[in-house]
């Protein structure tokens, strides 16, 4: 009996990793969502997603500390500032350089990237603020597991934005052209859909998405520090690696096996190996499967390759 | 020289070594976002070498350098399938694996009744070599910028040469190099060695210029940094990655006015320069430009 029940604790344990893996997975899964639209639309990365989040979560503390703004404000603002972080790195880094080049893109919105910092850092010097909580707190129990208020809230929210966003981009004309300049921006555009205007607003999506998946994280955690924006471009990247890029199942798998990864080793082996884990898992799915769980990458490289030849 | 200036000129020169080794990554046709994990095992190689079992400076350089090269033979050929996004977060991954596994690295031998040695993340200190060996800041800056000078003639000759040619062409198209006839693998680990061992070349020259070094020094910022400074400074001469680092690290120390506001001002130069030059200052185009106008007068 008593081996049973040691067995049995075990299994509970394990069990409750995976649920907790799945809560903070669900957010990683949308940050890696914002990831796949703009690399679908651009084929150019913005290593700026994380920063712009950072900033507009940022000016929703601003609003906490200094005019005492509610939750609800809070995340109104929090998501105006990304979105407005987010116009302005699409038209910087984006818009205004060359279609092809991709690298120039991704450097430009690296040199942002540090402007968005130190912004930050004038805004409220210093390292880590409070980000007030949520609506609700407290927790629920499912017999032996315990669920926070706030794992439930963000896990219902993920569920009706990636349903929104599945509508948006299959139900509406604007998905539609979304899908099509991701398939072949030229293309689309003799169909008389305009590429720039396309993903500009897919950059509006993206920050709306990003903005609320910030808010969730940080009101989670209840602090804000500047290395936010660091920590989101990677939680996002390493996701949408894991389950592929240009799939939107898989951006969300590959949040949610991250996310499982991550509370298992922080649980078995230790807070040392939390992000450790991660990057090995990352670099051995790149390495063995490189088109990631649910991609096409690869297949779709040597495609483009033998239709040159 | 007073001492300040030779910090900051010995710090360019160092970066200048990781900078050209993310730059020849470029023009093989990769981003690399993992140079700093070749820059991070130089220096704790070395430093290890010097400071824990008392080998002399070059020998501990060598081998610094063989290691950091070795490691990029072995990410090389097991990355040889990826590209472009793919090869950037691998090499991403990998610079991280490397730098997490040095915060648990905890070795330490006592000498002189004090414990030396890497101690996780609390760094690894009294890499003292040039205290011993009575070298001052200027001389071992002299070191760092004959290195450096013997670096940049090894890349000037590739340049002038056939091989480096033939790298140029895999780095734009590799299919059309491998229809030539060109073994594109073999090219594409040569230049991903000999840029591990620059990067190793760099780190190693670091430790023992900080005499203190800790994991996260080398984490991505330095990575993307140095790839940001290739990209700044133009992609059509190893001369590039020189102007990106003098244009940093000579900016942000030199132009007082800015204080405060100094990555804002520098961000925006960078993201303006870069819609004008999408390749830099001196591009390919502009390189052959000014080496036509060079052959005529």
């Amino acid at each position: 009996m008593a081996i049973e029940r040691e067995l049995f604790a075990k299994m509970v344990d394990f069990v409750q990793n995976c649920i907790d893996g799945i809560m903070i997975g669900a957010a990683y899964g949308l940050l890696a969502i914002g990831f796949t639209i703009i690399f679908g639309v651009m084929r150019r990365l913005n290593l700026s997603f994380g920063p712009s989040i950072m900033l507009g979560a940022f000016f929703g503390t601003w609003a906490f500390l200094t005019l005492n703004a509610a939750p609800w404000m809070v995340l109104a603002i929090t998501i105006a500032g990304t979105v407005i972080t987010g116009i302005y790195v699409e038209r910087l880094c984006f818009w205004a350089i060359r279609r092809d080049a991709t690298i120039a893109s991704m450097v430009s919105s690296f040199a942002i990237w540090m402007q968005l910092d130190e912004v930050a850092i004038l805004m409220l010097p210093g390292r880590t603020y409070p980000f007030p909580e949520m609506f609700v707190s407290g927790g629920l129990n499912f017999g032996p597991f315990f669920v926070r208020a706030e794992h439930l809230v963000t896990l219902l929210v993920t569920i009706l934005m990636v349903v929104g966003i599945r509508l948006l981009l299959y139900r509406t004309t604007f998905g539609l052209a979304l899908r099509a300049v991701s398939e072949s921006s030229d293309a689309a555009k003799y169909m008389g859909i305009n590429p720039s205007r396309i993903t500009f607003l897919a950059f509006i999506l993206v920050s709306l998405i990003g903005g609320v998946a910030g808010y969730l994280l940080l009101a989670t955690d209840q602090q804000v520090t500047p290395y936010f924006g660091l920590w989101v471009t990677f939680k996002g990247l390493i996701a949408m690696m894991l389950g592929g890029m240009g799939s939107i199942p898989g951006a969300i798998i590959g949040g949610l096996v991250l996310g499982i990864i991550e509370t298992q080793t922080q649980w078995y082996l230790g807070n040392a190996f939390k992000d450790m884990s991660a990057y090995v898992v990352l670099f051995l799915a790149l390495v063995l499967r490189p088109g990631g769980l649910l991609g096409q990458g690869i297949a779709e490289r040597q495609d483009l390759a033998f239709r040159r030849v | 020289m007073s001492d300040y200036v030779v910090s900051v000129v010995s710090n360019m020169g160092m970066i200048a070594f990781i900078a050209l080794s993310a730059y020849i990554l470029l023009v093989i046709g990769e981003i690399s976002f993992g140079q700093q994990a070749y820059f991070g095992i130089g220096a704790y190689i070395s430093g290890v070498l010097t400071a824990m079992w008392g080998w002399p400076l070059w020998l501990a350089m060598v081998l610094g350098c063989a290691v950091a090269g070795s490691a990029a033979l072995i990410i090389g050929s097991l990355t040889l399938r990826l590209s472009g996004i793919y090869f950037a977060i691998a090499t991403l991954s990998f610079a991280e694996m490397i730098r997490l596994g040095l915060l648990s690295v905890h070795v330490q031998v006592e000498i002189d009744g004090e414990l030396v040695g890497p101690e996780g993340a609390e760094g690894f200190g009294d890499i003292r070599w040039i205290f011993e060996n009575d070298v001052t800041p200027f001389e071992f800056m002299t070191v760092i910028y004959v290195l450096l000078v013997g670096v940049l003639t090894i890349l000037f000759w590739v340049e002038r040469s056939r091989l480096g040619t033939v790298i140029r062409m895999v780095g734009s198209d590799p299919l059309l190099a491998q229809a030539q006839g060109i073994d594109v693998v073999f090219y594409r680990l040569l230049a991903t060695v000999f840029a591990g061992i620059i990067a190793g070349l760099g780190g190693s020259l670091y430790a023992h210029f900080a005499t203190y070094i800790e994991p996260n020094v080398f984490n991505v910022m330095l990575g993307v940094h140095s790839l940001a400074y290739g990209l700044i400074g133009g992609l059509g001469t190893a001369v590039g990655p020189l102007i990106g680092v003098g244009l940093d690290i000579g900016f942000l120390e030199g132009v007082r006015v800015f204080q405060g506001y100094r990555m804002i001002a520098f961000g925006g130069l960078v993201a303006v320069l870069l819609i004008f030059m999408p390749r830099g200052i001196l591009d390919e185009e502009r390189v052959h430009r000014i080496k036509r106008w060079l052959e005529r007068s």
